[in-house]
């Protein structure tokens, strides 16, 4: 064993790795367990890579065998169904464990010096999660996923110059087709994964170079931080959060099952109250809400470069609050709370 | 390994830990009685439930979507002790992991991690 520990440590050199484990600490405070979300999303999303390829083995991405090849996972793999199931509901998990990741760090203001770059990999991380929800929507090619698609992919034509180019990019052509699908299926399974690999490592050596940030409130107390060693105080708690969240993701998953709609035909009106996932709700209802000319014009233009500001404005929040970390930033927090409070009464608004 | 544990018989907190430790394990035992006694209920009831067809679930009609729940009675009944077990294997788990912590706290508190030769700051109350 020894010897085998000699060879290992001798080509990969890990001891400067575990050292650094070991000396590693987290601070102990109220809000410590914004720490556990982090830890959170990777748990997810190792379930979907593992999910993800058991169901690659038995998806095909054609226009003719898409739909009943999930109909097949579904009713005739051994539970099938639970694994598809389970692949779907930890993609909802993930996205709501990064947006609670991402306003944790907005109320606490950790993305301030020096740690922009943690921020804009985690938002670029977040829209990575978003497009992998967009394209795995439109897999089980059913009548739903079929509308909610051209909804989506008709979205970016509102941009000027460049928006019929990025809705072809996106279509591959001027409507969805079954090279859309399969345009769709090549970035859910090889191109999103590879951008979200290369953004999660550069994300956690960010993490782990400027440690973790501990929130204003506690600072101003002028007391030390107490901490916990992150080897194993901090280890054996995570874990424990890690069986908790994954047996409520499988019962979730054994409960609530996802089904199936029937196969999408290309000529076939749209059925009626199409609505895109809980995520893209808030979206979906503020293009209802504007008129169609504005000043002239166009309401949807309006709209789409509105949501693109906000967006941006999300982006470079650190560099838009710059200011030295003692400050509080209350005008920052009561934005936060407004876009939250506007975004979650839209998605309601939506449901209604 | 090099690592100090309360266990080892020099904190002096052993006979509360070693309590704790068979109250767990007694506990983890009832559990496991109790489920295997659970799932042997559930496959008898398995065996005296007539089969549902596999086959012909499969089928859909259109404008009808397929459910995704499990279909057989065997497999329905699968599902339930397998939910069963994970979250008794979870509650056996963080039960364990609970006292794990707790040792790991208290090397932390009394510095034995220090003394074996880790470098973290004093902790502050």
């Amino acid at each position: 064993m020894n010897v085998l520990r000699a060879w290992i440590e001798e080509r990969l050199g890990l001891r400067a790795v575990t050292g650094f484990l070991a000396k590693k600490e987290v601070p102990r405070h109220k809000h410590t367990f914004l720490y556990y979300t982090g830890s959170s999303i990777l748990l997810f999303l190792g379930i979907q890579i593992v999910t993800g390829v058991f169901l690659a083995v038995y998806y095909r991405p054609t226009l003719a065998e898409a739909n009943t090849s999930v109909a097949r996972i579904i009713t005739e793999m051994p539970f099938g169904w639970l694994v598809r199931s389970v692949h779907s509901w930890s993609a909802t998990f993930m996205i709501a464990f990064v947006i609670v990741h991402l306003l944790g760090i907005a109320f606490t203001k950790a993305y301030r010096k020096p740690r922009e770059a943690s921020w804009l990999t985690g938002i670029m991380l977040l829209g990575a999660s978003l497009a992998f929800g967009f394209t795995g929507y439109l897999l089980p090619w059913d009548e739903l996923s079929l509308a909610a698609t051209k909804v989506g992919t008709n979205f970016p034509k509102a941009i000027p110059v460049l928006g019929a180019f990025l809705s072809r990019l996106m279509r591959a052509g001027d409507d969805v087709t079954g090279d859309t699908l399969s345009r769709f299926f090549i970035f859910h399974v090889s191109v999103l994964p590879l951008v979200v690999m290369a953004l999660l490592g550069l994300h956690l050596f960010l993490v782990q170079r400027h440690g973790m940030s501990i929130p204003l409130q506690e600072e101003r107390k002028n007391v030390k931080v107490p901490f916990l060693p992150f080897w194993p105080n901090f280890v054996f708690r995570e874990a424990g959060v890690w069986l908790v969240l994954f047996g409520l993701l499988l019962t979730v998953a054994v409960v609530f099952a996802p089904g199936l709609g029937p196969q999408a035909d290309l000529m076939a009106p749209a059925p009626e109250g199409v609505k895109p996932e809980w995520y893209f709700l808030f979206m979906f209802q503020a293009l209802k809400l504007f008129p169609s000319k504005i000043l002239g014009l166009n309401g949807e233009m309006i709209a789409v470069l509105a949501m693109m500001a906000g967006f941006g404005l999300i982006l470079l929040l650190p560099f838009i609050d710059n200011r030295p970390f003692d400050r509080k930033g209350r005008v920052i927090t009561g934005l936060v709370w407004a876009g939250l409070a506007s975004t979650v009464a839209m998605s309601v608004w939506s449901l209604l | 390994m090099g690592r100090p544990c309360l266990y080892g018989g020099h904190v002096g907190l052993e006979p509360a830990v070693m309590s704790e430790r068979r109250l767990a394990m007694a506990a983890i035992a009832a559990l496991v009685l109790l489920s295997s006694f659970a799932s042997g209920m559930l496959e008898t009831q398995v065996q005296t439930v007539p089969q549902a067809p596999v086959g012909p679930a499969a089928a859909k009609t259109p404008g009808q979507g397929t459910v995704a729940a499990p279909r057989p009675a065997q497999e329905r009944m699968a599902v339930g002790v397998l939910l069963a077990w994970v979250w008794l294997s979870i509650a056996v788990l963080l039960g364990l992991l609970r006292l794990r912590v707790r040792e790991a706290d208290r090397v932390f508190r009394f510095g034995l991690d220090r003394a074996a030769g880790k470098t973290h700051q004093d902790p502050k109350p």
